[in-house]
């Protein structure tokens, strides 16, 4: 191991925890950390400091009313969740399904950061426009048992540890959290497996903050169409 | 509900989680009450608005519920992990802005105190014997090793934005961030013991 890189690395690992290293740094740090144990073990000594740091912070009571707002929201999402309220995004890209087979292996080369032409329905159409993006690559297998499914992506950048990846399926024109969070192994592999895939016509993956969002934030890096 | 909630009060965060994750709304409104109050104030510690703070809030409970509560124990405790979504959001949040200005301290009269004695638990008394142990710790450290952290950790800026900010070599920021969160380390190894 090259010892100045091993210190170059070890110098981030408080920027790594604090959560401040760009995407290419997190990656670089990650990949050097697989091959050095030094580096692990002091990271995970020095994780707690890190973890404590928000307990720092003086005490600030909040408001009730933001209790009473967030329980509404709860209960009024658990309400939509079962009769399937449609959410904000109304159009994914629809890529043409592929014939009726079990596996369906994707397209999803070179999806990666592809851009979503919806003018928010003012053309009145359902048109979509796929442009292929700036990180090639990416592919991804669905395998489906049943109503559950399976989705294995490869080739995926590394994460900052702000992000996760989020599932999405659509129903129809509903776009709707599949409820699966993930990350990508160092390797560049991640799995995910979708609870439901019952009236799914398609699949899709975004980068989104920890802790999921309501509503992709962000361009998908994979879609795909699912047969029925 | 009442039942529900009381047995659910009796489960820890980590037995919680998959019964939020089942969309069981007494246990989530369990794990607010015991971590809302540290979400906010770290909400408003990094966005430095009420309101600001408690729409990050909001995101940040609401996002659980509705992805799941997908936590995973190897990033840590139930705790660390949920304010590790409310940093994120609340930093997102600051960047999202053309301007951003961090708050370094508090100064806010309205700020109020900790909740009342009776309510504490021996968890949350053990949790703040610690918190008071490293912000001993960071009271410690020499202000250019705290200042460069709490730029980092509570401004969300990058180390090269930092050393820009207080106009240091980008190395010099690196070796202040490492040392100040060894010395924090370190206190609180000590204070453990």
């Amino acid at each position: 191991m090259n010892e100045r890189e091993h210190e170059m690395r070890r110098d981030e690992l408080s920027a790594y925890l604090l959560g401040v290293l760009d995407p290419g740094e997190v990656a670089g740090l990650e990949q050097h950390l697989a091959g050095c144990e030094e580096c692990r073990t002091e990271l995970e000594w020095l994780r707690p400091a890190a973890q404590l740091l928000p307990e720092t912070v003086q005490r600030v009571e909040p408001p009730k009313e933001l209790r009473t707002r967030i329980m509404d929201e709860v209960s009024a999402g658990a309400a939509s969740k079962r009769s399937g309220v449609r959410l904000g995004w109304r159009r994914m890209p629809v890529l043409r399904p592929l014939a009726g087979v079990a596996v369906v292996a994707l397209l999803a080369a070179a999806v990666a950061g592809y851009a979503i032409s919806d003018n928010g329905g003012s053309g009145g159409g359902d048109a979509t426009t796929v442009a292929f993006g700036h990180a090639p690559g990416v592919t991804a297998k669905l395998v489906r048992d049943e109503n559950t499914g399976t989705l294995r992506l490869a080739n995926v950048h590394q994460l900052p540890p702000s992000k996760v990846l989020q599932a999405w399926v659509r129903r129809g024109k509903r776009i709707e959290s599949a409820q699966t969070l993930f990350v990508p192994n160092r390797d560049g592999t991640a799995t995910a497996v979708l609870d439901d895939m019952h009236d799914v016509n398609a699949v899709m993956v975004t980068t989104e903050p920890s802790g999921g969002s309501d509503y992709p934030t962000s361009d998908p890096i994979v879609s795909m169409a699912v047969p029925q | 509900m009442k039942v529900r909630r009381e047995k659910a009060e009796r489960l820890a965060d980590e037995e919680l989680m998959p019964l939020i994750g089942e969309k069981d709304a007494a246990a989530f409104e369990v794990f607010y009450d015991r971590h809302g109050g540290a979400a906010y104030s770290l909400a408003y510690r990094i966005v430095g608005e009420r309101a600001a703070a408690e729409d990050v809030t909001q995101e940040a409970f609401v996002s659980i519920w509705r992805s799941g509560a997908r936590y995973d124990r190897a990033r840590g405790s139930v705790r660390s992990w949920m304010l590790g979504i409310v940093r994120n959001r609340a930093i997102d949040l600051l960047r999202s802005r053309s301007s951003r200005a961090p708050k370094l301290g508090f100064d806010d009269e309205a700020v109020l105190e900790q909740r009342p004695a009776d309510e504490f638990t021996d968890t949350e008394a053990l949790r703040r014997e610690t918190a008071r142990e490293v912000r001993g710790a960071l009271d410690e450290l020499p202000g250019e090793q705290s200042k460069v952290i709490e730029l980092a950790y509570f401004g969300g800026f990058s180390q090269s934005e930092i050393a820009t900010m207080v106009g240091v070599p980008l190395g010099t920021v690196k070796g202040r961030m490492r040392l100040g969160l060894e010395k924090i380390r370190g206190r609180l190894a000590e204070g453990l013991a």
